[in-house]
């Protein structure tokens, strides 16, 4: 990501608070084992206490540090988000890729193979992909990533069909480029820009599957923080205590709409840089 | 902040009472809630045999049959379709004399014949379901005339267990009993009106009840709803009159509103399984420190609002096998725990072998576990926990594919052999520990408490006890109510059953 497409993305005022917010949330997340805090610490006497100096977000049912546990989740949860997307863009960009750029029958039969899966609602298709692995982080991980492989595929697609008719990249197989170099030199470098949003897209999808699978009792098992698990026990607690999921919903939610303005952002800047290079083409600015 | 600042807004609870309103739409006619009871449920009935004693079951036996005999709340032996019983002076037989004036809900009047015909099926083991158990003592049975039969044990039997066994038979019209499983055929003082599956079964009076004067509401409704919440927050709404089974948190909560908490006398004991012939649970010390490494106290606050009893021992306080002294003895004491570790000569490494299986849909249980999980590490032993759900988690504790789990135990305030009725009490036939069953001084001890008359009762007790504690196969934690009644002020009338059923006759609404 160039400079100036920070610098387009950050202009916007959304873009910028769920920039500042999630980076706080990724350092508070990598560095939690230097901070003063321990999710799993129980004190039972203090059973579901309110917010106070002590605990700024007050106590679970197990007397534990609710901050501690959101903090813990939000390692949790962007783990879980960077291991999906790292497997579905793995898995979904090379998909996309050879379909787009080859065509004919490994179009349709790859294409086929990424419709059965978004036929598939993607919870269902984690649950049952839970089901077979059982319950652990890890399994939570694929179930989540499996899910956005057909995003990545189709996005890349069809940047790819658009770009193999271009003429930089029938020029390069003219000076004798074979079909690999193309697509990983010529066509891959050109289509990031639309995975790139996917990416933040993605993030924030993955976040909130792995939530809504805790929340389900599929998820990351305890005593592992998770928001969805916070949510989930909390919500029995509703009553009671409710700072308990009130709390991590917050959060859960900040971070969903940072997420979210962030990838507006980031795609409207794309979307203004591919107007201004079309624009340039048809005024004459190539030779 | 102080605490309950927070509360649900306005928005938040209107919309709540919209959707319970239209749930509970049947039976929201103020105008035709006269005579008519409404309860939440939370789980809908399985079917209508009495003998299979499932707890979903447990809002319409005692509303749709009749027992041969009755316990009151606590523990003496009333007349219920027995007019009268007289157990044998050696203890070999019990003499029943039946009422003459009661009917089957299909109109065919109740008899020896039809005692004849429940008692076949309770000892068939494939029809028997949970009564076949309990029956093992019966020899055979025979009638005498219309009204009387007699049933003989194998050997001497206590008097407690025998009015156990009565207590347990309710009686199932002969012209029903091949399809009891799918239409009701009782006595009780309700008829089966409507059953809309997963929604609501409504129960209509027996016009024909024997009882006097009951039952004294027309109509039962009892409404499922699919969480604690959503029924707690019909009762706060006026959608129902009584939430049966709900969580203890909202029935303390509830209780604080000013709504009615009831509490039955025959509540579940939480038991901290163990598969004894897998891992270090092999090994006697290494169980045995399972006595020490429970916090029951707070185990009981925090997972069931304390809303029961700690106890060391499977047994209700109204069990007569029930010892306090045993909590004083078997406290939370991590030292102990320590030792008996250290005595157990196994490696942190082996002592950490090992997975806690987890009912993730049992949010106690989920506590309980965490709780546990943390005491372990304290001492040194890191565990996992292996969440299961529905199925799975019952084919796991059933099959006994676990190394330990909490599980709630029944039967625990009745006649103390009853206990072996839970699966990890068994016997024989156990699905955790197998066939022969490896604690032989726990079987020897079963079979004192059922052999035991006289002076040799107490000692009976006391020896099963100690085994109970000395083997540690089930380490009791706390007593709990699994069918808490909380209610709306003005509905009155509560009859307690030993086992914690809903008994329907007697309730009505005040005026």
């Amino acid at each position: 990501m160039s400079a100036a497409l920070i610098r387009h993305v950050l202009r916007r005022p959304g873009a910028l608070a769920g920039s500042l917010f999630l980076l706080v949330l990724i350092l508070v997340a990598v560095f939690a084992d230097a901070l003063p805090i321990d999710p799993l610490g129980q004190d039972l006497i203090a059973s579901l206490e309110p917010p106070s100096a002590a605990h700024w977000f007050g106590v679970d049912e197990l007397g534990r540090d609710i901050m501690a546990r959101v903090v813990y989740g939000a390692r949790t949860s962007l783990f879980t988000a960077a291991g999906a997307v790292l497997i579905a863009g793995a898995v979904g960009v090379p998909i996309g890729l050879v379909a787009g750029f080859f065509g004919g029958w490994r179009d349709a039969l790859l294409m086929r193979f990424v419709d059965v899966l978004l036929a598939l609602p993607g919870i269902l298709f984690a649950m049952a992909m839970i089901a077979v692995l059982g319950r652990s982080q890890a399994a939570a991980l694929v179930a989540v990533g499996v899910t956005g492989i057909p995003s990545f595929a189709r996005v890349t697609r069809a940047q790819v069909l658009s770009l193999r008719k271009r003429d930089f990249v029938a020029a390069v197989e003219a000076f004798g480029g074979t079909a690999t170099y193309s697509m990983f030199r010529t066509v891959l470098p050109n289509a990031w820009s639309p995975i790139l949003v996917q990416v933040v897209v993605l993030s924030s999808v993955a976040i909130l599957l792995e939530a809504a699978l805790s929340f389900l009792g599929v998820g990351i098992p305890p005593p592992t923080p998770s928001w969805g698990e916070m949510l989930r026990t909390g919500k029995a607690y509703l009553h009671d205590a409710p700072h308990y999921a009130v709390l991590p919903g917050l959060v859960l939610t900040l971070t969903i709409l940072s997420l979210d303005a962030i990838g507006r952002a980031l795609a409207g800047a794309l979307e203004q840089r591919q107007d201004v290079s079309v624009g340039l083409g048809a005024s004459g600015g190539r030779p | 902040m102080k605490r309950g600042d927070f509360r649900p807004s306005g928005l938040f609870k209107a919309l709540a009472i919209a959707a319970i309103a239209f749930v509970a739409a049947p039976a929201a006619d103020a105008q035709e809630s006269k005579g008519r009871v409404r309860v939440a449920i939370l789980a809908d009935i399985n079917n209508y045999d009495p003998q299979q004693f499932l707890t979903v079951n447990f809002p319409i036996i005692k509303n749709l049959y009749d027992s041969l005999i009755e316990y009151t709340p606590d523990g003496k032996a009333v007349p219920s379709l027995a007019s009268a019983w007289t157990i044998a002076p050696d203890n070999k037989s019990v003499a029943l004399t039946l009422r003459k004036d009661v009917k089957f809900q299909s109109g065919a009047p109740f008899n020896a014949a039809a005692v004849d015909a429940t008692l076949k099926k309770a000892a068939d083991p494939q029809r028997g379901k949970n009564v076949y158990a309990t029956m093992s003592i019966v020899k055979d049975w025979k009638v005498a005339d219309d009204y009387a039969i007699t049933v003989n044990f194998k050997a001497p039997a206590p008097d407690k267990q025998i009015t156990d066994l009565l207590q347990f038979i309710s009686i199932i019209d002969p012209a029903g009993i091949d399809t009891v499983e799918t239409k009701p055929a009782g006595t009780g003082a309700y008829m089966l009106g409507e059953r809309v599956t997963g929604q609501r079964i409504r129960l209509v009076a027996n016009p024909h009840y024997w009882r006097e004067k009951e039952p004294v509401s027309g109509e039962v409704v009892l409404t499922i709803f699919s969480d604690d919440a959503a029924a707690t927050a019909a009762l706060e709404s006026g959608a129902v009159d009584m939430v049966y089974g709900g969580s203890a948190r909202s029935a303390v909560r509830l209780r604080g509103a000013g709504y009615q908490l009831v509490q039955g006398p025959g509540p579940l004991v939480q038991v901290f399984r163990i598969n004894s012939t897998r891992g270090p649970f092999r090994n006697e010390k290494f169980r045995q420190a399972f006595n020490h490494l429970m916090d029951r106290a707070n185990m009981l606050r925090v997972g069931y609002a304390g809303l029961g009893e700690a106890v060391a021992l499977p047994w209700a306080p109204a069990s007569p096998a029930f010892d306090k002294s045993y909590n004083e003895k078997y406290p939370f004491d991590l030292d102990k725990a320590k030792a008996l570790l250290s005595a157990s000569g196994l490696s942190a490494a082996e002592m950490s072998n090992w997975k806690l299986l987890v009912n993730g849909g049992d949010e106690p249980s989920v506590v309980l576990s965490q709780i546990v999980q943390n005491t372990l590490g304290r001492v040194g032993i890191k565990i996992d926990l292996d969440m299961k759900q529905g199925s799975e988690f019952v084919d796991s504790m059933l099959g006994g594919k676990f190394d330990a789990m909490f599980g709630a135990i029944g039967n625990i305030q009745k006649f103390p052999s009853r206990l072996a009725t839970n699966s990890i009490y068994r016997t024989s036939g156990n699905p955790v520990l197998g066939d022969p069953n490896p604690h032989k001084d726990y079987v020897a001890a079963i079979e004192r408490v059922n052999a035991a008359f006289g002076a040799d009762v107490k000692a009976s007790y006391d020896n099963l006890n100690q085994v109970l504690v000395k083997d540690a196969f089930g380490v009791p934690t706390n007593t709990y109510d699994s069918a808490l009644m909380v209610a709306a002020k003005n509905l009155s009338g509560f009859t307690l059953d030993i086992d914690n059923m809903l008994v329907a006759r007697t309730l009505g609404m005040k005026p």
